[in-house]
């Protein structure tokens, strides 16, 4: 006899996986429309306006543009490593989003069971979290290296050094979020920043901003925008790594860098501004929104985030390379060493 | 002291990102204020001032009478040759004189609106109006006849222009025409 319960619950992981995965692949059709409107209002224009109302179906006529132009490798180029190098940079991206929480638990009508709205809930989520989204490199820094073009070799190479400087940052910011909720655990970091908004660790002064302000940088950094996209200079490097791409194979780069900007926004509100907990607890919320009231927080400081990152893209300019290794090396990491030390005494001391 | 005040200040200023936050700030601002776009042709035309010179158009008296008297000055002022005059008698009370113009013929394609042709005529006949959409798919259609030229302007001299209009796009088979409606315009902020 089968198990019952067994088969549900495998059910429910397969397609809590499915859903993740399909909102995963959705997601550049509403950001790069995104984008574009916010490029153009920054520089007082409409930006797409003629396909669909708006322009909202102007993604989709990008994405059928993609499908059908020409594929092309070229001729001296590293024939696996080019093809594979997309799909490097793409699963990574992907894989972070196993362990990230967007929600406590959620009843399902009907059957009701509780299902959990995270498809993992990992003891070291934070270490796996950092350690797949380093692994993104790859995709770059192949795709580089076999497409057989200066541009692209000297852009893969660029963003190697870039990535692998500001992990380090990166990782240490999130020292003094680990030290407040004593875990590694993604759901108990959440669940820790719990009971109103002076209880999130950005709040946790005087050290939380600074935190938080290494992180951006950081991982501003990591996903390779402005004011840190060197990679893909268009000055120096006519695009960087990308150069040789075309079609499917360019839109999957396109596809991981948009999924890897919705992550690092994702990791910023988990860590530091309580992911699902609302700023206030309200005394009351009414049943028909209670389901979705978690979600709601969580996607609301989502949006805010990815607004940010677009905001900040239209407003600076681009850092030169040895000013971007001078921020990584002399100035981020010891800030975090130093805060990680006055978190340290402060957890000890203080409270 | 006052240098290392200076210094100091700097520092602080960086540290709070304060020029950071100057620059969120102008982009927040371009951001929230309205578009300077035109959405022409879809929704939307330039009207332009009363000094534009676009296509020529012939001008009749109130009563309807032809104010070209075919003196061929416009021709002959013309720097490209581009306008045709071929004149003829009539005395049918077609023109304000007893001369009116057998043939009246510019080739768009050679004309570079330079308006010296309007400033030269004596009757005030020849107007360079407000019409500037030309392009067409073939030569034939560049040169343009008298009667065509003598149809009543598409946006009337009462009109000061400098505003923008809501129109309507149109297609019709190979012709494209962007119809604007005078009566709803707004006004342009540069």
């Amino acid at each position: 006899m089968l198990d019952v319960s067994l088969l549900l619950t495998v059910i429910i992981m397969v397609v809590k996986v499915g859903v993740v995965a399909m909102i995963l692949f959705g997601l550049p059709i509403p950001l790069t429309w995104l984008e574009r409107k916010v490029a153009g209002h920054i520089q007082a224009r409409l930006g797409p306006y003629r396909v669909g109302p708006h322009g909202v179906l102007q993604p989709i006529a990008d994405m059928i543009k993609l499908l059908f132009k020409e594929d092309i490798v070229p001729d001296k180029a590293d024939k696996f490593l080019f093809k594979i190098a997309p799909l490097l940079a793409m699963v990574p991206a992907f894989m972070v989003f196993v362990a990230i929480p967007i929600g406590d638990k959620w009843t399902v009508p009907y059957i009701n069971k509780d299902v959990t709205l995270y498809i993992s809930n990992m003891n070291v989520g934070v270490l796996y979290v950092l350690a797949i989204a380093g692994l993104g490199i790859y995709g770059v820094i192949f795709g580089g290296w076999a497409s057989n073009s200066k541009y692209a070799l000297l852009g893969g190479l660029r963003s190697a050094a870039q990535m692998i400087s500001y992990e380090v940052a990166l990782s240490f910011s999130v020292i003094g979020v680990v030290m407040m909720s004593n875990s590694l655990n993604l759901v108990e970091i959440v669940t820790s920043q719990g009971g109103g908004f002076w209880n999130w660790n950005f709040f946790y002064l005087p050290v939380g901003p600074v935190w938080f302000f290494i992180f951006m940088i950081a991982a501003s950094a990591e996903i390779n925008r402005i004011p840190f996209d060197l990679t893909e200079d268009e000055g120096t490097l006519s695009s960087g790594f990308h150069t040789e791409y075309s079609g499917m194979r360019f839109s999957l780069f396109m596809l991981s860098e948009y999924v890897a900007m919705v992550t690092v926004s994702v990791l910023a509100v988990v860590f530091f501004l309580g992911g699902w907990n609302p700023p206030v607890d309200l005394p009351f919320i009414p049943d028909i929104v209670l389901p979705f009231y978690g979600i709601g927080w969580f996607l609301a400081k989502v949006v805010v985030f990815i607004y940010l990152f677009m905001w900040i893209r239209f407003t600076l300019p681009r850092y030169r390379y040895d000013q971007l290794m001078t921020i990584g090396w002399k100035i981020l990491i010891p800030i975090c060493l130093g805060t990680i030390l006055v978190t340290g005494f402060m957890r000890i001391y203080l409270f | 002291m006052s240098r290392t005040g200076e210094k100091i200040k700097n520092f602080i200023k960086k540290t709070v990102f304060v020029d950071f936050i100057k620059g969120l700030h102008v982009t927040l601002g371009y951001n929230l204020s309205k578009s300077i776009t035109i959405r022409y042709p879809d929704e939307e035309k330039w009207i332009p001032y009363r000094r534009f010179r676009g296509r020529h158009t012939l001008n009749r008296t109130p009563e309807g009478r032809e104010l070209c008297v075919a003196c061929e000055l416009c021709a002959k002022s013309c720097p490209t040759n581009c306008i045709t005059v071929i004149p003829m008698e009539d005395d049918t009370g077609r023109g304000i004189a007893d001369r009116v113009a057998k043939v009246w013929k510019v080739d768009l394609v050679r004309c570079l609106f330079c308006g010296y042709c309007e400033d030269a005529c004596p009757t005030r006949a020849l107007r360079l109006g407000r019409d500037y959409e030309l392009a067409c798919t073939d030569l034939a259609c560049t040169g343009m006849e008298m009667q065509e030229l003598l149809m009543p302007q598409s946006i009337p001299e009462t009109i000061s222009g400098g505003v923008v209009a809501k129109a309507r796009f149109i297609r019709d088979g190979e012709k494209l025409t962007v119809e604007a409606d005078l009566g709803k315009t707004r006004k342009m902020r540069w």
